[in-house]
C-alpha cells in the first residue's frame, strides 16, 4: 500500500486552521451549548464563593437569558466541562474573555443581540437594532466618546437575573421605567457633570400620565421611553415635541401642523404642546386652560388687545356656553324622565352635544377661531334643542295631567249618573 | 210588541229584534238573580275581572297596530308607541297596569271563590274552568313581558324558562318549545307573541265562553254559612235582579277601575327599562312579575339539595303538585258544610297558603340581604 505524502496535508490541516478564526467570546454561539448552566463548572465554583464572585449565580434562576437554556460561557466564553480547575476553564483559548469593561457592555450584549439569525431561534419578531438606536442616543454617543459613566445596557436592565421587558418585576416593564431612568437621572450627584435637572421623576408623578400608567394601570400610557425613545434615549428637539405628543394624539398634531401650513406660519417655538401642557409635569386638560382668566395657559403668550387674546377669550365663552347648556338638557330630561316621560330619542340627539363638546376641545389645537366656533356652534344647538326637547314634555306632562284630571271628572259623573240611576230604581228588589 | 221603545234608537232595536232576536238576552238578565247576603260584594269581581280582560283585548289591538314582534325592532317599535303615537303612552300603560290589576283582582276572585266553597257541586266544572282561565292569564303575563324586549324582561324570560327546563321529563322538551331552541333569541320573541296574541286569547275565549255558560247555568252559590242560617232562622232567601240592578253597580265598579288605570297610565306611566342584549351580563336583582314572585323565592330559598333531590326540582315538584291539589279541591272538600272539620281543614290551609304567597311576595321586594 503506497503511504500518501503527509506534506500537503499538514499544509491543508495548518491553511485551514489559520482562515478559520479560533471560537472567541464576541462571537455569538451558533445554539446553546455544552451542559445545563446550573451543571458548568462556572456555577459550580461561583456557587461557593462569596461577595461579587457569587452575584452571577444567586439570581441565575430569575435570568431570562438561564431559562432559554444560556449559560455563562454562552457570554464569557471558557470551558464550562473543566470542573474545578480554574485556569482550564478561564482557558482564553477556549474563548475566556472574563468581565467585560463597563465601557464596552454594548458590543458585549449585541455580539448576540445584534445577530438577527441567533435571536430568530427563541423570538423570530426580536429586535437586534438595540446597538445602532443606542449609539444615535445621548447615552450611546458619549460611550463612544469614552464616557464610561453614562448609562450602558446593565443599568437598565441588570446584570445576572435579567428578567424579559414583559415581565411586571423587570425594570424596563412600564410601570418600573420611571424609576429606573430615575435611578440616575433624580442622583443630583450623577447628574451635575451633565448640567441636567433632576426633577423629572418628581415632575413626572405629578402628571396625568403617571396617573394613568400607575394609578389606572393603563400600560399604553406613555412613561419615559415613549417620549424619549428606549435604547435612542435622546430629549425631544424643540421641533419635534408635536411628532413627540403626537404618536399619542395625532389628532392634535394634525390640527397644529394643518394650521402652520394653512396659514403659512412657523408657530414654533411659541405654541408646542409643553408650552401649555408642561412636558414632564402634563397635567389633566381642564377648560380653563383656554382663555384669558387667570388659569388660562393662552395669557402665558397673549396680551389683551391682541387677535390672539380675542380669539381665547371667545373660545373660553363657547365651552362654558355649550357645557352649560349641556348641563341644563341633561337636567331638564332627567327631570322629564323621572316624572315618566320617554325621552331616549332626545337624549340620544343631545350626543351631538357631547360630540361638538369633545371636538371644540381638540380643535382648540388648531388654533383657527373658525373652526373651533363651527364645531361648538353646532354642540351649543344640540343643546338648545336638547332644552326645546325637554320642555315639550314637560308640556305633554301637563297635558296629561289636565287630561287626567278632566277624564276623572267624566268618569266621575258617569259614576255618579250610574248611581242615581241604582237609586232611582229603588231599594233592591226581593224575591 | 215594540222591545226596543221609542225613539230612532228603539226602532234600530226593534228592527234587530225581528232578525237576530236580541231580547232573550234582557230576558236572561231579568231572570238571572244575583243572591243577597253579607258576602255579596265578592260576586262583583268576576265581573271586574272579565272587564279588565276586555280592557286588555281592546288595548292589545292597538298596540298591535304599531308593534313589530322582531328582536331588532320589537324594543324600538315600543318606543316609538311611548314616544310618537298620539296616546300611544295611555295604551300601553293602560295594558301594562290593567294586566297586572286583572291578575290581582284574579287572585282576589280565585280566594274568594274558595273560601265561600263556590266550587261544590254541581260548580266543579266551573271552578276547573276558572282555574285553567287563572293559568291562562298567567300565560298572558309570561308571554307578554318578554314582548317590549328589553333587558329586564330578557333575562327574566331566561330564568322563567329554564325552570321550565327543570321539569322532569319533559323539562327539556319544554324549554325548547318554550324558547324555539336552547336560548332565549328573537325566535322566542316571535314565538312568545304568537302565543300571546293568538294561542292564548283562543283558549281564553273559549273558556270564559265555558265559564260564564256555567255561571248561568247553576248561578252563583251562596256560602254554606248563610245556607244554614237562613235554614235555621227560617229566613227567605234574598236576591237582586242581574238586570239591571246588579249590572248597574257593576258598572260603577269598572269606571272606578277605569279611573284608577288612567291615574296609574298617567302618574307613573309603565317603564321601557333598556333594549335586551343576549351578550351583556345578566343586571342584579332579576326577578320576575310580582305574581310569580312566591314561585321565584320559595326556589331561591331551597337548599341546592333535598335528600339526595335537587333543591329545585323538589320545589317545581311541590309546588306543581300544591297546584294539581288546588285545581282539584272541588273532589277533596267533598262536604263544605258549616260544621265539618274536615272542610275547616281546607279553609285553614287556604289561609295558609294565602299567607305563604303574601308573605313569599313581599320578600321579593325587600332589599337585598334581608
Amino acid at each position: 500500500m503506497r503511504i500518501p505524502n503527509p506534506a500537503p496535508v499538514s499544509v491543508l490541516i495548518v491553511l485551514m486552521s489559520f482562515i478559520t478564526p479560533p471560537l472567541r467570546a464576541e462571537e455569538p454561539p451558533s445554539q446553546p451549548s455544552g451542559p445545563l448552566p446550573t451543571e458548568t463548572s462556572c456555577f459550580n465554583c461561583h456557587s461557593q464563593l462569596d461577595g461579587a464572585a457569587l452575584e452571577p449565580t444567586v439570581r441565575a434562576a430569575e435570568d431570562i437569558h438561564f431559562q432559554k437554556g444560556l449559560s455563562c460561557q454562552d457570554c464569557h466564553g471558557g470551558d464550562p466541562t473543566a470542573m474545578d480547575d480554574m485556569d482550564a476553564s478561564h482557558n482564553p483559548k477556549k474563548g475566556w474573555t472574563g468581565k467585560p469593561d463597563r465601557l464596552h457592555i454594548p458590543e458585549f450584549c449585541a455580539k448576540c443581540h445584534s445577530d438577527a439569525t441567533f435571536m430568530k431561534q427563541f423570538n423570530p419578531r426580536a429586535r437586534v437594532d438595540q446597538l445602532s438606536e443606542y449609539r444615535t442616543s445621548v447615552h450611546g454617543q458619549k460611550n463612544a466618546k469614552g464616557d464610561g459613566e453614562v448609562a450602558v445596557c446593565i443599568d437598565c436592565h441588570q446584570v445576572h437575573g435579567i428578567r424579559a421587558i414583559s415581565d411586571p418585576r423587570s425594570p424596563v416593564y412600564p410601570t418600573n421605567v420611571a424609576q429606573t431612568c430615575a435611578h440616575c437621572h433624580a442622583d443630583a450627584k450623577k447628574m451635575d457633570p451633565y448640567g441636567i435637572p433632576t426633577n423629572q421623576l418628581a415632575d413626572y408623578k405629578t402628571s396625568v400620565h403617571f396617573h394613568a400608567i400607575s394609578v389606572e394601570g393603563d400600560l399604553a400610557a406613555p412613561t419615559c421611553n415613549d417620549c424619549h425613545g428606549s435604547h435612542g434615549a435622546a430629549p425631544p428637539g424643540v421641533d419635534n415635541v408635536t411628532s413627540v405628543c403626537g404618536t399619542c394624539h395625532p389628532r392634535e398634531a394634525t390640527l397644529f401642523r394643518e394650521t402652520e401650513a394653512k396659514k403659512k406660519m412657523d408657530l414654533s417655538p411659541c405654541i408646542r404642546c409643553m408650552v401649555c401642557h408642561s412636558n414632564h409635569a402634563v397635567l389633566a386638560p381642564k377648560d380653563d386652560m383656554l382663555g384669558v382668566g387667570t388659569t388660562s395657559t393662552c395669557t402665558g403668550c397673549h396680551a389683551e388687545g391682541d387677535n390672539g387674546y380675542a380669539a381665547a377669550g371667545k373660545m373660553a365663552q363657547s365651552i362654558e356656553t355649550l357645557k352649560g347648556g349641556l348641563a341644563k338638557a341633561n337636567a331638564l330630561l332627567d327631570q322629564a324622565e323621572r316624572a315618566g316621560m320617554e325621552v331616549s330619542e332626545d337624549r340620544f340627539a343631545l350626543q351631538k352635544a357631547k360630540d361638538g363638546l369633545v371636538e371644540s376641545r381638540v380643535l382648540a389645537h388648531s388654533f383657527d377661531l373658525d373652526r373651533f366656533l363651527a364645531a361648538a356652534n353646532g354642540g351649543i344647538a344640540a343643546t338648545d334643542a336638547g332644552v326645546v326637547a325637554a320642555k315639550k314634555a314637560f308640556a305633554e306632562l301637563r297635558f296629561r295631567r289636565v287630561g287626567l284630571g278632566l277624564s276623572l271628572l267624566v268618569i266621575l259623573a258617569v259614576i255618579l249618573a250610574l248611581a242615581m240611576k241604582v237609586k232611582e230604581l229603588g231599594a233592591r228588589p226581593r224575591v | 210588541m215594540s222591545v226596543g221603545g221609542a225613539g230612532r234608537l228603539g226602532r234600530i232595536l226593534d228592527w234587530l229584534e225581528e232578525r237576530a232576536g236580541w231580547s232573550f238576552l234582557v230576558d236572561l238578565g231579568k231572570k238571572k238573580q244575583v243572591p243577597l247576603h253579607r258576602h255579596s260584594l265578592w260576586y262583583y269581581l268576576g265581573g271586574m275581572t272579565l272587564f279588565l280582560f276586555g280592557l286588555q283585548v281592546a288595548t292589545g289591538i292597538l298596540l298591535l297596530l304599531y308593534y313589530r314582534a322582531s328582536a331588532e325592532e320589537a324594543f324600538e317599535s315600543v318606543q316609538f308607541i311611548m314616544a310618537k303615537v298620539p296616546f300611544g303612552w295611555l295604551i300601553r300603560s293602560i295594558h301594562s297596569w290593567s294586566a297586572n290589576l286583572l291578575i290581582f283582582v284574579l287572585f282576589v276572585h280565585m280566594f274568594s271563590v274558595f273560601f265561600m266553597k263556590a266550587f261544590r257541586k254541581p260548580r266543579e266544572l266551573t271552578w276547573i274552568s276558572g282555574m285553567c282561565l287563572l293559568f291562562l292569564m298567567l300565560g298572558f303575563g309570561f308571554s307578554g313581558y318578554l314582548l317590549p324586549w328589553n333587558k329586564l324582561a330578557f333575562f327574566a324570560t331566561q330564568v322563567g324558562t329554564d325552570i321550565a327546563g327543570a321539569v322532569p321529563v319533559i323539562g327539556h322538551f319544554a324549554l325548547r318549545f318554550l324558547r324555539g331552541g336552547e336560548q332565549v333569541t328573537g325566535g322566542t320573541l316571535t314565538r312568545f307573541y304568537g302565543f300571546h296574541v293568538a294561542v292564548l286569547p283562543a283558549l281564553t275565549t273559549a273558556l270564559v265562553g265555558l265559564h260564564l255558560l256555567l255561571v248561568q247555568k247553576h248561578g252563583m252559590s251562596v256560602p254554606p254559612s248563610i245556607e244554614a242560617q237562613r235554614k235555621a232562622g227560617g229566613e227567605e232567601a234574598k236576591s237582586m235582579s242581574f238586570w239591571p240592578h246588579f249590572l248597574l253597580r257593576d258598572a260603577i265598579g269598572w269606571c272606578a277601575a277605569l279611573g284608577v288605570l288612567a291615574a296609574l297610565a298617567a302618574l307613573f306611566p309603565w317603564e321601557l327599562g333598556e333594549k335586551a342584549d343576549p351578550f351583556a351580563p345578566a343586571p342584579a336583582g332579576i326577578r320576575p312579575e310580582w305574581y310569580f314572585g312566591w314561585m321565584f323565592q320559595t326556589l331561591k330559598y331551597l337548599p341546592a339539595h333535598i335528600l339526595g333531590i335537587e333543591g329545585e326540582l323538589l320545589g317545581i315538584l311541590g309546588i306543581g303538585l300544591a297546584a294539581m291539589i288546588w285545581v282539584f279541591i272541588p273532589f277533596l272538600d267533598r262536604n263544605p258544610a258549616p260544621g265539618n272539620p274536615v272542610s275547616r281543614l281546607f279553609t285553614l290551609a287556604g289561609w295558609l297558603a294565602l299567607a305563604y304567597m303574601a308573605v313569599m311576595t313581599a320578600m321579593v321586594y325587600l332589599p337585598q340581604g334581608h
